[in-house]
């Protein structure tokens, strides 16, 4: 039996047949339990990225995209889920981008949808066919944006937040989570959404730095992730660096993750691979390229492609080597200084990567 | 570096026009692809006072190069503030963005958009795509909108197959009722032409036409019946070899979105 008095309607367009999956990403109770009980000591947290995901992420788990698509996004964590081989996963983000390196191995069965695909570089294919497959259930669509309150919501310690977004459109008829409330206050009809409060199971934010506690510094955007590091019931971080805690207190002010959120703290200079990370690299933007056209040109072409770079790699450092090793740190590094205007400009050309060209170069 | 003498190409004339709906001095939500072109041409000629704010969060970013995306560093280049993306958003509700650019994959007579699937089965679609992203926040409370994209009787059905943003809903006063913020779209721009809506019953109206291109030619690429404007339509003013030139060598010279797509 389901905890919640879902929308029925979105429920049966969706062919829901038991509710009960739903529950866990509004359960507020349970959410604030598994934040009772986490450790108040300030302990060392550092683990390996494969004790931190054997520990924090189960099966079944509702798991969160992060950063922005290819922006900050714990890629190389990801990376060792799916080498780990973990299943019945939930996905939930805005962006929601990376849940077909999940899907692509059978992990994500069930979608809450934001955003899939990688902008100008093409719609995201493997999405396309696992769901006409059936490998795949979408159990709610999304606005980012209300994606976005129902994480700041809970950021916010309130029950939910009262929208004008997503009224009116088919969201409304694919969201069981959604529904249209009056305004409280009005005497004349203004229908606002009621968007519950979002708690994921687990998170994993790739961050700039952080302590041995978890205290954790991000530079540049920040999105949904001091949202979603409020909300999640397990946490794990993974950083460019490990610094001292004095270093988060005298140096480090602005976006900040405090400690007693965090259940893990994982060295991991390069996480962000192949996306971006402000201040550190800029895109392998062939990779991309490479991944959206001809990993989606087809189920073997993508396969090839994720076992070459997830399967086929042991850890962030062999994909480095794979991207052209300290030659790709230092022009990556050269690139995004520049972009962010902290060094000379210099030309962004590139050999972009079409399906008659493949230069082999990822800088 | 880009062929200067070359005719200007569908993708630069888009543009130019919708850069010509951006004031200066006003706040402008820039969504991927040639809306970047667009502001950042409008910012280095007619308009530059404009502020330029991004899905990433990036406001008013100092000049650079062109952004591979909406979260490269040149949307939030030594950037003031950084929004979270609630924030980004709100700014629309609150009354802090003038005009907001997204494209489409469908758009119907009623300026709906869908970004969503295309076919008739949400269970089956012949295509799935990319989902709302930030599409239907914008739509849904922005002042003024403009929505950029193709046209083909497929791309301009009666009816979207999925309504990812209201645009007028069904017309006349169903934006309002549904409790939607701003005044929906104020404007579809193809390659073909300029479409408004009707201020009354919000169905689209030709605006103006690319020379050459007559109301039957127009009525052909769109899969619902045009309204037709009251008395001689106007063309659409063509992108001048001086903005050209400015698109060519300083908005896109490698041409990342305005080269046209190799067959």
């Amino acid at each position: 039996m389901a905890k919640y008095l879902y929308n029925q309607e979105a429920v049966e367009n969706l062919r829901l047949s038991d509710t009960s999956v739903l529950d866990r990403l509004v359960d507020f109770e349970s959410a604030r339990e598994a934040h009772l009980k986490k450790e108040r000591a300030k302990k060392d947290k550092r683990m390996t990225i494969g004790e931190a995901v054997k520990t924090f992420v189960q099966d079944g788990d509702i798991i969160t995209d992060g950063g922005f698509s290819y922006v900050r996004t714990a890629h190389q964590a990801f990376h060792e889920i799916i080498r780990q081989g973990k299943k019945n996963l939930q996905m939930i983000g805005a962006p929601n981008t990376n849940q077909s390196f999940f899907i692509t191995y059978g992990l994500v069965e069930y979608s809450h949808s934001s955003y899939t695909g990688a902008e100008m570089r093409g719609i995201d294919k493997v999405y396309d066919r696992a769901l006409k497959a059936g490998k795949i259930q979408i159990l709610s669509e999304w606005s980012h944006g209300g994606v976005a309150q129902g994480l700041k919501a809970a950021q916010l310690g309130i029950p939910g937040v009262f929208s004008k977004q997503m009224l009116g459109s088919d969201l409304m008829r694919y969201n069981p989570y959604l529904k249209v409330v009056q305004h409280p206050l009005k005497e004349d009809k203004d229908p606002c959404v009621f968007v519950p409060a979002l708690y994921p199971d687990v998170a994993v934010i790739h961050c700039h730095a952080a302590d041995k506690y978890g205290n954790a510094y991000i530079y540049g955007p920040a999105v949904n992730d001091l949202a979603t590091a409020a909300a999640a019931r397990k946490l794990i971080i993974t950083a460019e660096e490990i610094v001292p805690e004095n270093d988060i207190r005298y140096n480090k002010q602005g976006q900040i993750i405090p400690f007693f959120y965090v259940d893990a703290v994982v060295e991991m200079p390069f996480g962000a691979l192949p996306g971006s990370m402000p201040g550190c690299y800029y895109w392998p933007r062939q990779w991309w390229e490479k991944c959206m056209r001809f990993g989606g040109a087809s189920e073997e072409n993508n396969k090839a492609f994720c076992d070459e770079w997830i399967l086929g790699v042991k850890d962030q450092y062999e994909f480095v080597e794979k991207l052209g090793g300290a030659r790709w740190i230092a022009e990556a590094r050269r690139q995004t200084k520049a972009a962010e205007g902290d060094n000379e400009d210099i030309d962004f050309s590139y050999e972009e990567y079409t399906l008659k060209h493949d230069s082999g170069i990822y800088y | 570096m880009q062929d200067l003498n070359a005719p200007a190409n569908p993708l630069e004339t888009l543009a130019y026009i919708i850069a010509q709906q951006i004031e200066d001095h006003s706040i402008v939500y820039i969504g991927t692809g040639i809306p970047m072109v667009a502001g950042i041409l409008a910012k280095k000629t007619h308009a530059p006072n404009i502020t330029l704010v991004y899905e990433s969060g990036g406001q008013d970013p100092i000049e650079g190069d062109m952004p591979w995306s909406v979260g490269c560093p040149f949307t939030w280049r030594k950037s003031p503030t950084i929004m979270e993306m609630s924030y980004s958003f709100a700014q629309c509700y609150n009354g802090y963005v003038d005009i907001g650019f997204l494209g489409f994959a469908q758009v119907d007579m009623y300026g709906n958009v869908n970004t969503h699937m295309i076919g008739k089965d949400y269970h089956q679609p012949k295509v799935r795509m990319t989902g709302s992203g930030g599409n239907n926040d914008l739509s849904s409370l922005t002042e003024k909108m403009v929505l950029v994209g193709l046209q083909t009787p497929e791309k301009f059905p009666e009816k979207v197959d999925f309504i990812t943003s209201v645009g007028h809903l069904s017309g006349g006063d169903s934006r309002r009722e549904a409790g939607l913020i701003g005044n929906g779209p104020a404007a579809v721009i193809s390659p073909w032409g300029v479409y408004d809506f009707h201020p009354v019953n919000k169905r689209m109206r030709v605006k103006s036409l690319t020379p050459g291109v007559t109301f039957e030619l127009a009525q052909q690429l769109t899969g619902f019946e045009l309204l037709k404007p009251e008395g001689e339509i106007p063309e659409t003013k063509l992108v001048t070899p001086e903005a050209l030139e400015v698109i060519r060598t300083q908005v896109d010279p490698r041409g990342v979105f305005t080269s046209m797509p190799a067959a």
